[in-house]
């Protein structure tokens, strides 16, 4: 067992160091980044950008380094200047990057002009990275500065921010999908192909194919727009608190920030979130069962005269939970990344949106943060996985 | 083992899955269109070249009838009424540009100055007929005497917007005898550096400019600004329009800065335009903001830079807060680095500019007045200049004068500099604060804080994009009677715009020690900078809002409503949260348009809407000449 999880261990390890590779590779060479659109800006009077500008902004944000130094000063904050060794400098005059590209028009094969790096007009050297800004590396616990969402101030800073509202929206989201989503599966397979069963699975299948934005907006019309302009009660059509008190008619006066308010608040994405995961789970729990119900050694306990609920609850149940570990195991990932479109559709303040928004304001080391613990969290939910197998399943040996 | 390697490359295949959607999403955005292009009003003149290409004028287009016929033949209204449906007639009818001057701006010609060609089909076909096309009994389309059909390659973007009114336009030009061909180019084409408009790679081409309180123009009509292979591209001036009485009226326009003077020539470069019609102005886009009904005081207006000029007179009935509602979170309030709209809004709560600028005009607001040549508070002195000066050349680029450089003497006109000294024209400016203005702290601003501002604003450690505004600037000397400074700028700087105020307001008393490398991360700079303006800033919950309360120390009158919010939402939810109460504003950068769901809302008295004409426009340039 410690031999398996030490072997486990270096695997997610090698795992989560190779995704960091490539997700910032790939970032580099995406389209666009902080100096997309800079040449089209005013050239005014009043504004106009130089060469020099140029190479001042792109070293702001470590364009001008090569590839593999920024991922490692990313990574572990290194190197910041030459190797000291005994108040001695070493490859202090190692290129490490070009500050003044020299870019050029060349006809491409396609018969079209486009316009290239051909050389270097201005080489940044190891000795020049000597007290410039940057993060103490990702391993350390730095991600850095924003480029954009909150412009040079810490990754970290943002993602606390976002958090605590996630956790709080899928937390709630994921406990009471389980609470209603398991009895109602374990039920509909007991009770196969009964009025309850069908209903439920008609529902169910609603509830699978509804997308959540429709879902969303169809709530939010429901039961906040439409009750609030005929004097009903009604519940917030978003954010996460209020900014001023309201009164809502048989429930009362609430203060903005109050628990009261902020429980409001959650209803609407919490019931879609969880009506849409419930409708899921349940199916598969529901599957699951009907699988073991059917088997053997089921038969044979209920020929040994156990009660049926002993029956489902011991002998059925735990064997068909065994495949929904794994999905319930990476919901810790979903933990973090929140929920995109119903974030976005309750203007709830979670990660899902820093997520896109850090993609498409071209915010690389925020998008890095997020993937990178992403990757941590996938890989860790995969090895809880594993070991939840030998819990649930006596059968399975981790060696 | 083997089920131990299955699981190593399907956590491979989960983190490739993350990686290509990440890739996928940073992506998107580089694919949608820069919706505008801006104006380049700079000064600048091409070196003369001997143009080799680009002589042969169009063999349609080329002909001055095809161009009054498509113009007449063009229904302005109805292609407004393709994308703005929901306006009024009279709304819609706001919008309809005449020249490349929005209607509402002050260097406009004025309807009996111009020549306006109101929608007239008869009159096109006759138009057409006299220039020899002639439609065929039974045929759609017309023919010229060789029976070549009259057909134009239409290009512009993909975008909706224009997918919607070019479809209506082609319908109209079919109505004419005209084929025309569209093509929607993606917008890094057609915008491309090497590419679409830069390379005058089109007959008919649409999109859109953005008007700004200096019409500018120069780049785009002047002779010497068409881009050419023998200039390498150099100039915005595409059409090829060359007409000696506009380029030399669009250059006086620039060369001078007596407005009266400015708007007489712009005045002449708008008749030539209109005549010639190098390009068919069509509308101006709007600019849509909601509120609630019950808001008072919200008074948005056209050619305006901030919308929120006058927040302190914002209020909502029953109410103590008034919430505006973002769907982008400022990234910082220090705007010298992030000069996001959003985070230019959220600054002028707390920190309201020296001059407003309504109408496509200013005016002074902190400042005791806009220091103009007319009102004495700006000289504009001949100076002697020798070698080794830093001056402005012809070309409006700050150099070291010496023997080569062009620069424009005192007299107007290009000179070369050999040696000696040349007479120059150098721009003297007074700016004085309005008496009173005080911290959010009781610390009452003074010259301390706009030298603090000057410093560093021109520091190149405080991350600012752009040093010119330092570069052109000769000297500043700071008031020590009054909060204020005089501006001196480098000879041959001769900016237009030299009334409005140059340096910001930074609090010395604060920030006065803190290294310029430090502003952009230090929190006092970038979260929590203190007020001088009707509000001041209490608290900023990331991703969630930013609380302002009046600020007793205001030099204006108190603001109505003490609580101001900005309350950050989504796209998807804005709507929702301004008809179920929870914000008050719905701003331009918010709506993309006037919808159905607004215009019920308002009809039942839920809310307000405010629709302005904007000062981008969309328009259709015309290709003069082929290569």
């Amino acid at each position: 067992m410690t031999a398996y999880l030490i072997r486990r261990v270096l695997q997610s390890i090698l795992v989560v160091f190779i995704s960091a590779i490539a997700t910032y590779v790939l970032l580099s060479f995406a389209p666009g980044g902080p100096m997309a659109g800079l040449r089209q800006i005013t050239q005014s009077g009043r504004f106009q950008i130089t060469e020099e500008d140029i190479a001042r902004i792109r070293a702001s944000f470590e364009l001008d380094l090569n590839l593999s130094i920024r991922f490692s000063r990313w990574l572990i904050g290194m190197p910041r200047g030459p190797v000291v060794i005994a108040g001695n400098e070493y490859f202090a005059d190692v290129a490490v990057g070009c500050r003044k590209p020299i870019e050029a028009e060349v006809l491409n094969s396609r018969g079209e002009y486009e316009i290239k790096i051909v050389g270097c007009k201005e080489t940044v050297y190891l000795k020049d990275l000597v007290g410039r800004r940057t993060s103490n590396g990702i391993l350390r616990g730095d991600f850095g500065l924003s480029w954009r969402i909150l412009r040079d101030r810490p990754v970290s800073d943002l993602i606390e921010s976002r958090l605590a509202k996630t956790l709080q929206l899928i937390g709630l989201e994921v406990m009471l999908s389980l609470l209603i989503g398991i009895p109602l599966g374990i039920y509909s397979a007991v009770r196969q192909y009964s009025k309850f069963d069908y209903i439920f699975t008609t529902l169910a299948f609603m509830g699978s194919a509804m997308p959540s934005f429709f879902f969303g907006l169809l709530l939010i019309l429901t039961f906040s727009i439409i009750p609030k302009g005929a004097g009903l009660p009604y519940i917030p059509a978003g954010l996460s608190e209020s900014v001023r008190d309201y009164t809502i008619p048989m429930i009362g006066d609430v203060v903005a920030g109050s628990a009261k308010d902020r429980i409001l608040h959650l209803i609407l994405p919490v019931t879609v979130l969880t009506l849409i995961n419930v409708a899921g789970w349940s199916r598969f729990i529901r599957a699951s069962m009907l699988d073991v119900l059917r088997q053997d050694y089921v038969r044979t306990a209920r020929a040994k005269g156990l009660r049926e609920i002993t029956v489902i609850m011991k002998h059925a149940l735990r064997n068909a939970l065994i495949p929904f570990v794994t999905i319930v195991v990476f919901t810790i990932p979903a933990l973090f990344s929140g929920a995109i479109i119903t974030e976005s559709i309750f203007a709830w303040p979670g990660m899902g949106r820093l997520y896109i928004l850090a993609l498409g304001d071209y915010d690389y080391p925020v998008a890095m943060a997020i993937f990178f613990i992403l990757a941590v969290l996938t890989v860790f939910a995969t090895l809880l996985r594993d070991i939840l197998y030998t819990i649930v399943d006596p059968r399975i040996r981790l060696n | 083992m083997l089920r131990n390697r299955l699981f190593f490359v399907l956590g491979l295949l989960v983190i490739a899955s993350m990686v290509l959607s990440a890739c996928g999403g940073a992506a998107a955005p580089a694919a949608t269109e820069a919706p505008v292009a801006t104006e380049a009003p700079a000064a600048t003149e091409a070196p003369v070249v001997e143009q080799t290409s680009f002589t042969t004028p169009h063999p349609i287009l080329g002909d001055l009838k095809v161009r009054q016929a498509l113009s007449y033949c063009t229904n302005k209204a109805d292609l407004i009424k393709s994308v703005y449906p929901l306006l009024t007639e009279e709304e819609q009818a706001s919008l309809i540009m005449n020249t490349f001057i929005p209607r509402a701006h002050w260097a406009y010609a004025g309807d009996e100055n111009v020549t306006i060609y109101p929608f007239d089909v008869e009159k096109g076909k006759a138009l057409l007929d006299e220039a020899g096309w002639t439609l065929p009994e039974g045929a759609t389309f017309r023919v010229n005497a060789a029976g070549d059909e009259l057909a134009l390659k239409f290009t512009t973007t993909t975008a909706a917007f224009r997918q919607t009114w070019a479809s209506i336009w082609e319908k109209q030009m079919a109505d004419c005898g005209v084929r025309v061909v569209r093509l929607h180019a993606p917008a890094s084409w057609w915008f491309g550096d090497t590419t679409g408009i830069a390379r005058r790679d089109y007959e008919l081409g649409a999109f859109a400019w953005v008007g700004q309180a200096d019409p500018g123009g120069q780049t785009l009509y002047a002779c010497d600004q068409i881009p050419l292979p023998e200039n390498g591209w150099e100039g915005q001036n595409a059409m090829g329009w060359c007409n000696e009485l506009a380029s030399s009226n669009i250059k006086l326009a620039n060369n001078t800065l007596v407005k009266d003077d400015r708007i007489a020539a712009y005045t002449i470069v708008q008749q030539e335009f209109t005549k010639d019609i190098p390009s068919i102005p069509l509308f101006n886009r709007t600019e849509t903001f909601a509120t609630a009904a019950d808001l008072t005081g919200f008074a948005p207006a056209p050619g305006q830079e901030y919308y929120n000029y006058n927040v302190q007179e914002w209020a909502k009935a029953g109410s103590d807060t008034v919430v505006l509602g973002f769907t982008q979170e400022p990234a910082s309030l220090f705007v010298l680095v992030e000069d996001a709209f959003v985070a230019n809004i959220a600054y002028q709560i707390i920190r309201p500019a020296q001059e407003i600028h309504l109408n496509y005009d200013f005016k002074a607001s902190l400042v005791k007045e806009l220091p103009t040549l007319e009102n004495g508070g700006t000289t504009n002195n001949d100076v002697e200049v020798s070698a080794g000066a830093m001056v402005v050349d012809s070309n409006g680029d700050v150099v070291e004068l010496a023997a080569g450089v062009s620069v424009i003497n005192a007299a107007g006109e290009t000179v070369e500099f050999t040696g000696g000294t040349v007479t120059m024209k150098q721009l003297v400016s007074r700016f004085e604060l309005v008496d009173g203005l005080t911290w959010e702290d009781g610390t009452p601003v003074s010259s301390a804080d706009l030298e603090l501002g000057y410093k560093i604003d021109c520091d190149p450690e405080s991350g600012a994009t752009s040093f010119i505004t330092c570069d052109k600037t000769a000297s500043v000397e700071f008031l020590t009677d009054a909060a204020g400074y005089v501006q001196t700028w480098i000879p041959g700087v001769q900016d237009p715009l030299y009334f409005v105020p140059v340096w910001r307001i930074y609090p010395a008393h604060q920030l006065g020690d803190l290294p310029a490398k430090d502003w952009a991360t230090d929190p006092r700079v970038a979260e929590t900078p203190l007020a001088y303006g009707p509000y001041k800033l209490v608290e900023w919950v990331k991703g969630e809002k930013l609380v302002f309360a009046a600020n007793e120390y205001w030099v204006g009158s108190a603001p109505v409503s003490p609580n101001f919010v900005i309350q950050i939402i989504t796209p998807e939810s804005a709507e929702g949260l301004l008809l179920g109460g929870e914000v008050d504003i719905l701003a331009s950068e918010t709506l993309a348009g006037l919808n159905e769901t607004l215009k019920a809302a308002e009809a039942e008295g839920k809310i307000k809407t405010f629709v302005e004409a904007g000062g981008t426009w969309e328009h259709i340039d015309v290709q003069l000449f082929i290569r």
